[in-house]
């Protein structure tokens, strides 16, 4: 079963023949006796989703419209579904501990009363709320289905064509499953054809993109009509293409849970296809493409078709699960202001930091504190949505409530872009891409032994049975991945503690730049540990009480850890912050770990004694990165790019490291080196060619490969030796010599008389009147005009306001007091070589 | 309208022009290794590729104008933040600032009760926002010095946010100093991508096209055509300095008439003010601009106020006594300045009067009045700031001139005196000259 190479761009599906039929998933849906009751989604949708100008409360998690809209829809078919389908009831795993169950019953809660409320022709059912069940998988019809996963969704039950569930993807021309032959499919309609029944036939699957005749007839004007298929036998379309012509729904499951009266439902969150966008389809929207929205509503199990697979653009393009199922989703698509966003990774992230917390089995021993926190969060989310139904009337500010941001759903593209998803990118975009200093690398090198060292010390302080209070301060030049290590230690332990091989603690972070006063550090650590924002007095009080307090402690036993970047920040003038954060870890049973950063080596002698006592003795240096390291750093940036000649990169190292060691400065020098090799690749591809000749003649650049592509020469440009000289230039030169040569005669003849005079008297500072006087000889004997002193003042105050001269202010006039700001040697350098004034160079 | 004077219309196209900041700086748009072309390119880079850079420019109007094209090619995809140094140094301020201005953009609500945790907070979020949604926002922080004082807070948060978020944005400094850079604390330089585009004034070829580009008038505008061509033959004849036209002669006078411009400023805001003078003194009868209307203007682009001050006393001195006295203060002042006495006050210096000129008595009255006057032309000043308590007689003071420069002053203005400077006369005026000599032999 081979299937077409994929490039980054190419749909990753593979004609694969499910031979096995008791794959055939097809659930013996009831048959619902109120089909008429369905109103196509997008209509509803459109009505309901007309912006307003008035700000809107931020969608929580119930959306009362939908909610009502769908319970419309399979309301009457609930009371039957028990009867005519095998649920397995017995199968669903209650793997979650009790708190987050708890929780979301309450949350559950809301939306039933809220359903109640909106319908109430609704069912006369008791409401038992603590009954319902909520489960994190479901084994429905045999078929296990989980939060997160992404399914099918009948949409019309009175469309005969749903029954037939085809699995395998017929081809298009002879309309017989794959079987053993390899099927390709079109990139543009996406159908499958059998590689004999192509013409002309192909042998193998053809490199890049394929579009077949039909497509290709189509594009060029004429029309080809596909093949009718074979007298009483219809075409089967598979569930991707009812998807595409909207017959089908996508839904990502995000929970799910038993009603009182047995079924089995769940909240969904639709997936749309592009042409129900209010833009519509775009000319960059790939075949395959859906947006997921942020319309939630709750649907019954027995409407669910079967698995489908919406990925994120780089798991579609390592897709190993080939099949026709397969979408791609790189957008949220907001349903009431029509606009676009990128989903963020991190949203996967947070689901799964969720579940895996709800998995320890530490929590269990705390849960009395533990739910009470929960209702309090809880509390939080209902006061919001009250305050949100509240907020029609009073609009709320974006940037203050208590932390939280309101209308942030209102920003988004109202269209998608081209440029960025048609554009392919090339090497040189890759590169500027992976050395920005954002992209975080998958791997640290170089700093191995530290991150050792801050294993060996986290583990050691938790590990311990007493867990004792410990500091750790660590100090090195910026730049040289301190708050990374620590970082990632944290995150590889966190992913021990999920493994369970050491006790779960909580983790802090704090940055001293970033606090608007150093006090303000005792309210952003009680908020990390306890989730309440309080006022500093109140939480230094809490805080006291916990690290310190024998009695009053005790319900939060866990570990933590506190890790305090720009540590010098905190220092005030009684240091009494510092003394406080660092007089917690030395209490008895405080289990805190305190990890402090800073750049200064010796700040702890700075401090008072009774503090440099309390941060006890355990450093850790971060020395600057040698080149080798530097070298190493950017290589493995760069792994798999074939964008700069090795010397290039070990020429930027050596220069860095001989500076400072700074490992973001290299990286900037290499991402500009890459901006520049861009900057003159794309200007003109044509101009390039010819001073591959003149100018590139040198060693440096020595890679320029041409070829073809679509009539366009393209010269693949190869970051040399000259880029990342220009980048250095750029970057370390100061630009004093070049706006001297190309300022005014007068500032030149100002300059070298303050050179003059400096020499003259040997002394850096000089007034404006003996200048002046200087000024005046010089261009009476080299038959300059002298243009008055007044002109001349201005003249120097004009080099004052660059900071080329430091001067006092020009009220002072004759005694005004000026000096150089830049060596004098400089100034003679830039003004040695002078075109229009050549007589300069006898006065310096 | 129609019977307007077409050199009047004229007139007010090209004041219009110099004007407009936009009109000058799209001159050099059109050079393709300009900064305004690298500047358009960095920033249009930033806002498809995601990703943020930082740096400083030293010019604020080519930034201007690479932001009004941005915004014109991709309206929705950018928003510019402006803050200036002068008014936003202060953190807390600044981030407020910022929270307002990213409010209004996105019709959010704005609440200035917001602290600075919250603002915080609000930017990073928002920062997160847009680079979801492909919207790039670009930071214009003008004075960038100024935002370099005390701890660089709002700096360090903002390159910081740049670097961790994967966020869409750019922080564009401008600047006038050339050390601007190194006033960075080294955390906030190590985050800071040091990127520089220097702004340097235009070579004398670029200032002559530059004037070419200003003042031809444009063909299709209301103006009768024949006036436009007339117009703009008239001032080709002596712009084209670089052919051998027949009028060479004017070519020369108006090439010196810039390069004087140039000697001592060669900035283009400095052509641009001269340009407008020269366009105001134009000749409405004739319709057009002369080689004379740019002389005229050279002086009143180039005054020498201090120059003009001891003028003015000069005039001054034809009909009142007391500016002959203000010479004759001034005079007193650098007598006593070459005898290297300590003390400088008033006392001092009505001694010293006396003593040249011991005939004439004049009241101390008059004398305080013409001290009080020269105080005023900040001509001389008093040595210190405070002791404000003490009397005027007793505070010291000083001369803010040079002898040059009264000599200057005073021989240009001989005029008013007696021919000869030697020549004892009654007339009390030879004798300030003649003080004045003293001093000169006495240096």
């Amino acid at each position: 079963m081979k299937k077409s190479t994929m490039s980054s761009h190419r749909t990753p599906k593979g004609k694969q023949a499910i031979s096995s039929p008791d794959h055939l998933i097809v659930p013996q849906t009831p048959q619902i006796s109120t089909p008429t009751n369905t109103t196509p989604r997008r209509s509803l949708r459109l009505t309901s989703a007309t912006p307003q100008s008035t700000p809107l409360p931020p969608r929580r998690k119930n959306s009362p419209h939908s909610a009502l809209k769908t319970l419309k829809s399979y309301e009457n078919a609930a009371p039957h579904s028990p009867a005519t389908i095998s649920i397995t009831p017995a199968s669903p795993q209650p793997t979650e501990s009790r708190r987050k169950r708890k929780l979301e019953e309450k949350q559950g809660a809301v939306i039933e009363k809220k359903r109640v409320r909106r319908s109430d022709k609704c069912r006369n059912v008791n409401y038992q709320v603590k009954r319902k069940a909520y489960y994190r998988k479901v084994v429905f019809d045999g078929v296990e289905f989980s939060a997160g996963d992404d399914v099918y969704v009948k949409r019309r039950e009175d469309a005969s064509s749903d029954d037939e569930d085809p699995e395998v993807e017929e081809c298009r021309v002879c309309f017989k499953p794959a079987g053993r032959r390899i099927m390709i499919e079109c990139d543009d309609c996406l159908n499958g054809f059998h590689l004999k029944c192509v013409t002309p036939p192909l042998r193998e699957v053809p490199e890049g993109d394929w579009i077949c005749n039909y497509c290709e007839a189509k594009k060029s004007g004429k029309i080809m009509e596909f093949p009718e298929p074979p007298k009483g036998m219809k075409r089967a379309r598979t569930a991707r293409e009812k998807l595409l012509s909207s017959d089908l729904w996508a839904v990502r499951i995000e929970s799910l849970w038993k009603e009182v009266d047995g079924t089995y439902w769940c909240r969904a969150r639709w997936y749309i296809i592009p042409e129900e966008t209010a833009v519509g389809r775009q000319s960059h929207n790939l075949r395959r493409e859906l947006y997921r929205t942020n319309d939630f509503a709750d649907i019954e199990m027995t409407t669910i078709i079967r698995h489908c697979y919406v990925m994120t653009p780089k798991e579609f393009s390592v897709a190993s699960n080939e099949g026709d199922d397969v979408f791609l989703c790189e957008y949220e698509y907001d349903i009431k202001w029509h606009s676009f966003k990128r989903l963020a990774d991190i949203d996967n992230n947070d689901d799964g930091e969720g579940d895996d917390s709800d998995d320890d089995d530490w929590n269990s021993c705390d849960e009395s504190d533990s739910v009470s926190e929960e209702e309090i969060e809880y509390d939080d989310e209902t006061k919001i949505s009250s305050l949100s139904q509240a907020s029609i009337a009073h609009p709320v500010a974006a940037n203050s409530r208590k932390g939280r941001i309101f209308g942030l759903q209102k920003i988004g593209a109202k269209k998608i872009p081209e440029h960025i998803r048609c554009h392919k990118q090339t090497d040189l975009e890759k590169a500027k891409a992976t050395l920005l200093l954002a992209t975080l690398p998958k791997s640290l090198p170089c700093r191995d032994k530290e991150m050792h060292e801050i294993t060996e010390f986290i583990k050691g302080a938790i590990c311990d049975e007493q867990c004792l209070g410990r500091c750790l301060y660590i100090h090195g030049v910026p730049g040289t991945g301190k708050t990374m290590s620590v970082l990632a230690v944290m995150r590889n332990l966190k992913s021990e503690v999920d493994a369970g091989s050491i006790r779960p603690y909580c983790f802090v972070e704090i940055n001293g730049l970033k606090l608007a006063s150093p006090e303000n550090i005792y309210s952003v650590i009680y908020e990390g540990l306890s989730g309440h924002r309080v006022g500093w007095k109140k939480a230094l009080h809490f805080l006291n009480e916990r690290f310190s307090d024998e009695n009053k402690r005790g319900k939060d036993m866990r570990p933590c850890i506190l890790l305090i970047d720009e540590l010098d920040l905190l220092v005030t003038r009684n240091q009494s912050v510092l003394y406080n954060i660092l007089d917690w870890p030395t209490k008895p049973n405080s289990k805190l770990i305190v990890i402090g950063i800073a750049n200064t080596m010796d700040l702890p002698e700075k401090l008072l004694p009774r503090i440099s006592s309390r941060m006890g003795i355990q450093r850790l240096c971060f020395g600057p990165y040698n080149y080798q390291q530097l070298q190493e750093i950017i290589t493995s940036r760069l792994k798999g790019i074939d964008a700069f000649e090795k010397p290039a990169i070990e020429f930027a190292s050596r220069k860095v490291a001989a500076v400072s060691g700074d490992a973001r400065r290299a990286l900037e020098i290499c991402r500009r080196a890459a901006e520049l090799a861009d900057y003159r690749a794309k200007r003109s591809p044509i101009s390039i060619a010819d001073a591959t000749g003149r100018t590139f003649n040198n060693i440096f650049i020595s890679c320029f490969i041409l070829f073809r592509e679509s009539d366009f020469l393209i010269v693949k440009v190869i970051v040399g030796m000259a880029d990342i000289d220009a980048a250095i230039k750029e970057m370390f030169q100061a630009p004093h010599i070049q706006v001297i040569r190309s300022c005014s005669r007068l500032s030149k003849i100002f300059l070298a008389a303050m050179v003059h005079e400096l020499y003259k008297t040997g002394m850096g500072e000089t007034t404006f009147e003996k200048l002046a006087t200087t000024v005046s000889c010089f261009c009476s004997s080299n038959g300059e005009i002298f243009p008055g002193y007044d002109t001349l003042l201005k003249v120097g105050c004009k080099l004052g306001e660059c900071r080329i001269l430091l001067c006092e202010a020009s009220t002072r006039h004759k005694l005004q007091k000026l000096q150089l700001n830049y060596p004098s040697d400089d100034v003679t350098f830039a003004l040695k070589e002078s075109k229009d004034l050549p007589w300069l160079v006898k006065y310096l | 309208m129609a019977q307007e004077n077409p050199a009047e219309l004229a007139q007010i196209i090209i004041r219009s022009r110099l004007s407009n900041p936009s009109f000058i700086y799209s001159f050099f748009s059109q050079f393709p290794d300009s900064n305004y072309r690298r500047l358009h390119y960095v920033l249009l880079g930033n806002s498809h590729l995601c990703n943020g850079t930082s740096f400083p420019v030293m010019g604020t109007h080519v930034l201007e104008l690479v932001l009004e094209e941005l915004l014109k090619e991709h309206p929705d995809m950018i928003s510019v933040i402006k803050l200036n140094g002068l008014l936003h140094s202060d953190n807390n301020c600044a981030l407020k600032e910022i929270s307002r201005q990213l409010c209004l953009e996105h019709q959010l609500l704005f609440s200035k009760m917001a602290s600075f945790d919250d603002n915080s907070q609000f930017l990073l979020s928002m920062l997160r926002e847009c680079g979801l949604a492909h919207k790039t926002i670009v930071f214009v922080l003008e004075e960038f010095d100024l935002f370099t004082q005390g701890k660089q807070r709002l700096l360090y948060s903002l390159l910081d946010a740049m670097q961790s978020v994967s966020s869409q944005a750019v922080v564009v400094g401008v600047s006038c100093r050339l050390d601007a850079d190194q006033l960075l604390e080294k955390r906030v330089r190590s985050r800071f991508s040091h990127r520089k585009l220097l702004f340097l004034p235009p070579s004398g070829k670029d200032l002559h096209s530059l004037v070419e580009h200003i003042l031809l008038l444009p063909t299709d505008s209301r103006l009768p055509n024949d006036f436009t061509t007339a117009f703009n033959a008239k001032l080709l004849t002596w712009l084209e300095f670089l052919d051998i036209s027949q009028n060479i002669l004017a070519d020369e006078k108006f090439k010196g008439i810039i390069d004087t411009l140039c000697y001592s400023d060669s900035t283009v805001g400095h052509l641009l003010r001269f340009l407008f003078s020269a366009v105001c003194h134009m000749d409405l009868k004739s319709g057009f601009i002369s080689v004379e209307n740019f002389k005229s203007a050279v002086p009143s682009i180039q005054r020498q106020p201090k120059m003009e001050a001891l003028k003015g006393v000069c005039i001054l001195s034809k009909d009142l006594d007391c500016s002959i006295l203000e010479l004759y203060i001034l005079v007193c002042m650098k007598r006593l300045e070459v005898k290297e006495l300590e003390l400088c006050n008033f006392n001092s210096i009505m001694k010293e009067y006396k003593s040249i000129h011991d005939t004439f008595q004049t009241s101390d009255y008059y004398a305080r009045n013409a001290f009080e006057h020269l105080l005023e032309r900040a001509l001389i000043s008093f040595e210190d700031t405070r002791g404000h308590g003490q009397s005027a007689e007793f505070r010291p003071v000083k001369l803010l001139i040079s002898w040059h420069e009264i000599h200057q002053g005073l021989k240009s203005n001989r005029g008013y005196f007696s021919s000869s400077p030697i020549r004892t006369s009654p007339c009390p005026q030879n004798h300030v000259p003649r003080a004045l000599k003293d001093v000169n032999s006495e240096m």
